[in-house]
């Protein structure tokens, strides 16, 4: 009966009357020695026929906010105990903490979820762009051999009875077609980057930059480039990858000499958990304004005819180095030459 | 260039392929060598099989001497004939030429672990794909000796 008008009564804090709001007000346990002697208590009536005589009443704080009251009957009269107080406060504040450390799981457990949910997504939508770039490039390939196979069929067939004018129209066409070819070979390699990398193993960055230099040979020896090199570390890394990276910068370094042959220096540096590398060279420079544009898919900041290229290289090493945990920069001066900088960490880290 | 004996019966190659342009292409290509040749087309790989098993309107289909396979078929793809060709004792001693655009590692490796006997891309330059073709049939119709008797 009690309980039934206890549950049933919803009180609001901060009015006078009930036993809850009294301790809500006051901040302090309440004790009420003899329910008959409290006519302001709301179920002074109730309590009385069930037997109750005193009461005591104290609150539970959260993270020091008011969260709850929690409130003792007695059969017996009972003047205020002080001790028994004591006890009750150093419970309500156990309670208190126990809520607060389960509201936190709790959040941290809706945090965790969500988060892992977004990583989820994450990596699925990376996968499925990878995968797209992949296909695409495959299924682009085929019409395009048409057009230039045909195109090449035309003028082999028919090429006497074309003009001039027809022929060169032609040549655009079979031109077009295989700059098209590269542009879509090169977007598959740098959504290799991505779908095909190895497992990391340990690497010996002496024997990459070996591997990247023989497979520069023939550029090297036609421009006499001199490469000069402080000694290489070993790490944990995609070997092939690597090859990829010093090729392509190392490459850069040869192609954009300016007019004296190329000499080009490769440094590392250990700095605490990561080796930081650079592939410096004395040619024809970048503008500052560029610095973050190379590295993106397809930015090119001269004309073909002056440099050949697509313009997948740098896009290729940066992709590299996020995968191995790095970062990679540029310092250079128009005319002084280029400083392409990239850090890799000693340990295996996979950042997809 | 090796000369074809005038007596030797025409070779009769199997191509497996769903662009029309590419079997023309290849058509052309073949004419420019010097083997006599007769080109069957499967335009799918459910084409392809009831070919080399004589079903339906292939009852009367000669037993091919090569087989040139694209991988990227529809219904069924090239991976899939070339895996039951493979495993049938009546057709796996024909040589089959994977022929297709992909320069995947993984579509190479997979064609070699179901027995494709080579692997060869398409080039994008016509003068490339006619020296791969004609490479193809002379190595394959006149360097190699095949395993006797037309079934």
């Amino acid at each position: 009966m009690f309980r039934r008008s206890s549950t049933a009564s919803v009180e609001t804090p901060g009015k006078p009357g009930g036993l809850n709001r009294k301790v809500w007000a006051t901040n302090a346990p309440v004790w009420i020695a003899n329910v008959a002697e409290e006519p302001t208590l709301k179920r002074r009536e109730a309590a009385l026929q069930a037997g109750l005589r005193s009461a005591f009443a104290f609150s539970i704080l959260v993270r020091g906010e008011f969260y709850g009251v929690m409130e003792f009957f007695s059969r017996d009269i009972r003047p205020r105990d002080e001790r028994v107080l004591e006890i009750a406060q150093t419970v309500a504040h156990q309670i208190g903490q126990f809520i607060a450390r389960n509201h936190a799981e709790a959040a941290l457990r809706v945090a965790n979820e969500q988060l892992t949910r977004k990583a989820q997504e994450l990596t699925r939508s990376n996968a499925e762009l990878e995968q797209f770039a992949y296909v695409a490039s495959h299924d682009l390939q085929e019409p395009l051999r048409m057009i230039s196979s045909y195109t090449q069929l035309i003028l082999r067939r028919y090429g006497d009875r074309l003009d001039s004018d027809a022929r060169e129209f032609m040549d655009f066409v079979v031109d077009g077609a295989t700059r098209m070819k590269q542009l879509i070979e090169d977007l598959l390699a740098y959504s290799r980057v991505g779908t095909h990398g190895k497992e990391f193993e340990r690497t010996d960055c002496e024997a990459v930059l070996q591997k990247a230099r023989a497979n520069l040979r023939a550029a090297i020896e036609t421009h006499g480039a001199v490469i000069t090199q402080d000694p290489l570390p070993t790490l944990e890394a995609d070997d092939t990858q690597l090859v990829q990276l010093f090729q392509n910068l190392l490459g850069n370094a040869i192609k954009f000499r300016g007019s004296k042959a190329p000499t080009i220096h490769i440094s590392a540096q250990e700095h605490g958990p990561t080796w930081l590398f650079g592939v410096e060279d004395k040619g024809i420079g970048i503008d500052p304004q560029y610095f973050e544009r190379i590295f993106m898919v397809f930015q090119r900041l001269h004309n073909k005819a002056e440099y050949p290229g697509t313009g997948i290289g740098l896009a290729i090493c940066k992709k590299v180095v996020d995968r191995h945990g790095g970062r990679i920069w540029v310092e250079s001066k128009p005319d002084q030459g280029s400083k392409f900088c990239f850090t890799l960490p000693k340990k295996r880290e996979i950042h997809s | 260039m090796i000369e074809k004996d005038a007596v030797s019966p025409p070779i009769d190659i199997l191509l497996v392929e769903d662009n029309p342009g590419d079997v023309r292409l290849t058509k052309e290509a073949l004419k420019e060598g010097k083997v006599y040749n007769n080109l069957h087309w499967a335009k799918d790989g459910v084409e392809a099989l009831e070919f080399l098993r004589r079903e339906g309107i292939y009852a009367k289909a000669p037993r091919p001497d090569i087989i040139l396979l694209d991988l990227n078929l529809p219904k069924k793809d090239g991976r899939e004939v070339l895996s039951v060709i493979k495993n049938d004792d009546k057709l796996k001693h024909i040589p089959v030429v994977v022929l297709t655009t992909s320069k995947a590692e993984e579509d190479v490796l997979r064609s070699y672990e179901l027995h494709a006997n080579c692997y060869v891309t398409k080039p994008v330059d016509l003068e490339k794909f006619i020296v791969v073709v004609q490479s193809i049939d002379r190595f394959w119709l006149t360097v190699v000796t095949l395993p006797p008797g037309k079934g």
